[in-house]
């Protein structure tokens, strides 16, 4: 009799002791469940079934919108696969920016870093993280900004439309960036380019 | 003597031939890399397709004419006008993306290219060399020997009671005392009364815990649909946490990133060469067929180009979920209190799998609150708080302790609460 109390009594000491070491997988229980979760649709909720419940909920706004502060959109729009034109085409667009100031340019800076560094490098050589001179994960060779002649005589515009519908291997940044914010970065390549050039540090106009 | 410097000049003069040959050989090739990584490596891989095909055999696939490849190289376009039968068929089978001329490189140019292709041969794989290292140790925890050993103690206090008791009773009988019947322990009041203190503090203990951690999910590590390493992205690749969660300066949500931020990098990297990746079971994951699942749900074929309408979003588990009565902003807190990620989500550049760091309750967030002093250098967010700035300066306020989060009404309930 007491033998077998204390064999249940250690048996279930040790099922209480491993089952907490366990990974764990499932959420808590919540009390008060309408309190925890939105009964408001939330971001990443499902709006599948909006529709039919009558909700007009519209995912984007409408065709055309331009948010405040934000730059006009780009004319041109993407060539079909074997087609260069609206590439060619997009050299001649100018960018409607044409100095940044102080603070501009650390944002730009900034944005560089976080959305491009992680290929193009934080020298703009073409070498970074994900290439490191063909022993990172990445195959190909992303473009060097600074020292490469083709890039250097690239006009703004072709360099936006590459940012905005991708070229080669790169994807398209549109998602990521707003027009204005690659504008400013491609102002900052250029004045990067410009740095190297005439070799002393230019600043930045203010 | 004559035979021997009759044999040896010759055999001088065509060994120094062969190494001027070879040395010239060298530097070829040498170039040929720079060349290649500077014109060709953006589209072009030796041992896999990117934008352009796979190098490798590229002259055995032209017939060996290096003159038709140096006419295609300079200028592809060009050459296709030609009808070449072959080059007409490359371009339809690389979807139709023109090479870039390259007018600039020589003849003698690309022949270093083609030279420094035809040697390449695949570096030995960093993979096999880490093989090694096998599974990470499972770090020891000491809660099971605790465990036992109070049950072990417990056990031995429990039959030097029985002994102590049944002594008691053998002298009180040598005495001649009587005494009563012996009650048997579970009878015993004395008994009975321990083991009920000894439940009710268990139990309490257990009830307690649990209803505070109602809703609260700390060490949350579920399941996702692709094993996503966030070590191998966030850590080994250095990747900054905003290229993903971009959303996380500008909006409420940290925003989880859609298949088209997947396919920036994953386009083109298509399989995975790091160090051998474990599960929290420590079973060894297959990173390359993650990409392939990925893969699936982006409706992508390696090789085509891709067509994003065919994506299918991935539906990832959210871990850390505020209760729907808690308003919690990210731009707030990372634009303009300029918090570190890390503060509140752990290491996540250590993580595999990724858990919940913090347990999030309210206790959690109104600690940092008191004590975290709020950044008002460079930053214009706060440029209002103007008093406060002259209350340090006149020393009014301990400067030690700083204006904190809660100084400037962070402890209020209607901030996070309405």
């Amino acid at each position: 009799m007491k033998k077998l109390f204390i064999i249940t009594f250690s048996i279930a000491f040790i099922a209480i002791v491993v089952s907490c070491n366990e990974v764990k997988r499932k959420p808590n229980n919540v009390y008060v469940p309408d309190m925890a979760y939105s009964r408001a649709y939330e971001t990443y909720a499902d709006h599948s079934n909006l529709a039919q419940e009558g909700i007009n909920y519209t995912n984007l706004p409408v065709a055309g919108t331009i948010a405040r502060g934000e730059e006009f959109p780009f004319p041109l729009t993407k060539d079909m696969p074997g087609d260069t034109v609206n590439y060619a085409a997009s050299k001649l667009i100018k960018s409607p920016i044409d100095s940044l100031s102080k603070k501009d340019y650390v944002e730009a800076e900034r944005l560089y870093l976080i959305n491009c560094a992680i290929c193009h490098g934080t020298k703009l050589d073409g070498n970074g993280p994900l290439y490191k001179g063909g022993d990172g994960p990445y195959p190909a060779k992303p473009a060097t900004l600074v020292g490469n002649a083709t890039y250097e005589a690239m006009p703004e515009g072709q360099m936006f439309y590459s940012v905005m519908y991708g070229k080669n291997l790169m994807g398209s940044y549109a998602s990521q960036l707003t027009r204005k914010q690659r504008w400013q970065i491609i102002r900052y390549i250029k004045m990067k380019q410009a740095q190297n050039n005439s070799g002393a540090a230019a600043t930045a106009k203010n | 003597m004559i035979l021997i410097r009759s044999i040896i000049r010759p055999f001088l003069l065509g060994s120094i031939i062969f190494f001027i040959f070879s040395f010239g050989n060298k530097v070829k090739a040498q170039d040929g890399k720079a060349l290649f990584s500077q014109n060709c490596a953006s589209c072009h891989a030796i041992d896999k397709k990117l934008t352009g095909p796979a190098l490798k055999g590229v002259e055995d696939r032209w017939g060996g004419d290096r003159k038709k490849l140096h006419a295609w190289i300079h200028n592809s376009q060009a050459y296709l006008k030609t009808g070449d039968s072959y080059a007409v068929n490359l371009f339809n089978e690389n979807n139709k993306i023109p090479m870039n001329a390259f007018p600039s490189l020589s003849d003698k140019d690309i022949d270093a290219i083609l030279d420094y292709v035809k040697d390449w041969k695949p570096a030995t794989t960093p993979a096999a060399a880490t093989a090694g290292s096998g599974a990470p140790v499972q770090e020891g925890d000491n809660t099971l020997l605790f465990g036992i050993l109070t049950l072990i103690l417990a056990v031995i206090a429990f039959i030097l009671l029985q002994v102590n008791s049944n002594l008691r009773k053998l002298s009180d009988s040598k005495e001649g005392v009587v005494s009563a019947e012996p009650i048997p322990f579970w009878k015993n009041r004395t008994y009975i009364a321990f083991v009920v203190i000894v439940l009710f503090l268990v139990g309490g203990y257990y009830t307690t815990k649990s209803a505070i951690g109602l809703g609260r999910n700390k060490d949350y590590q579920p399941i996702q649909p692709i094993y996503y390493s966030h070590k191998v992205h966030a850590g080994v690749n250095q990747i900054n946490c905003l290229y993903c969660h971009g959303g996380a300066q500008d909006s409420k949500q940290a925003s989880i990133p859609s298949l088209n931020v997947c396919m920036n990098c994953h386009a083109a990297i298509n399989e995975y060469k790091g160090e051998k990746i474990y599960n929290e079971e420590g079973e060894e994951v297959n990173g390359t067929d993650q990409i392939k699942k990925l893969y699936e749900y982006a409706g992508f074929i390696p090789g085509k180009p891709w067509d994003p309408a065919k994506a299918k979003p991935i539906e990832w588990v959210k871990i850390h979920n505020l209760p729907d009565h808690v308003y919690f902003n990210h731009s707030q807190h990372i634009k303009a209190g300029k918090v570190q990620c890390q503060t509140c989500h752990g290491e996540i550049t250590k993580m595999d799998e990724v858990k919940q760091f913090a347990d999030l309750s309210m206790g959690w967030c109104i600690n940092c609150h008191r004590t975290t002093q709020v950044q008002f250098k460079e930053n214009g967010f706060y440029s209002i708080y103007e008093k406060y700035h002259e209350d340090l300066k006149n020393r009014k306020i301990d400067s030690a302790k700083g204006i904190t989060v809660e100084t400037i009404g962070g402890t209020e309930c209607q901030k996070c609460h309405y």
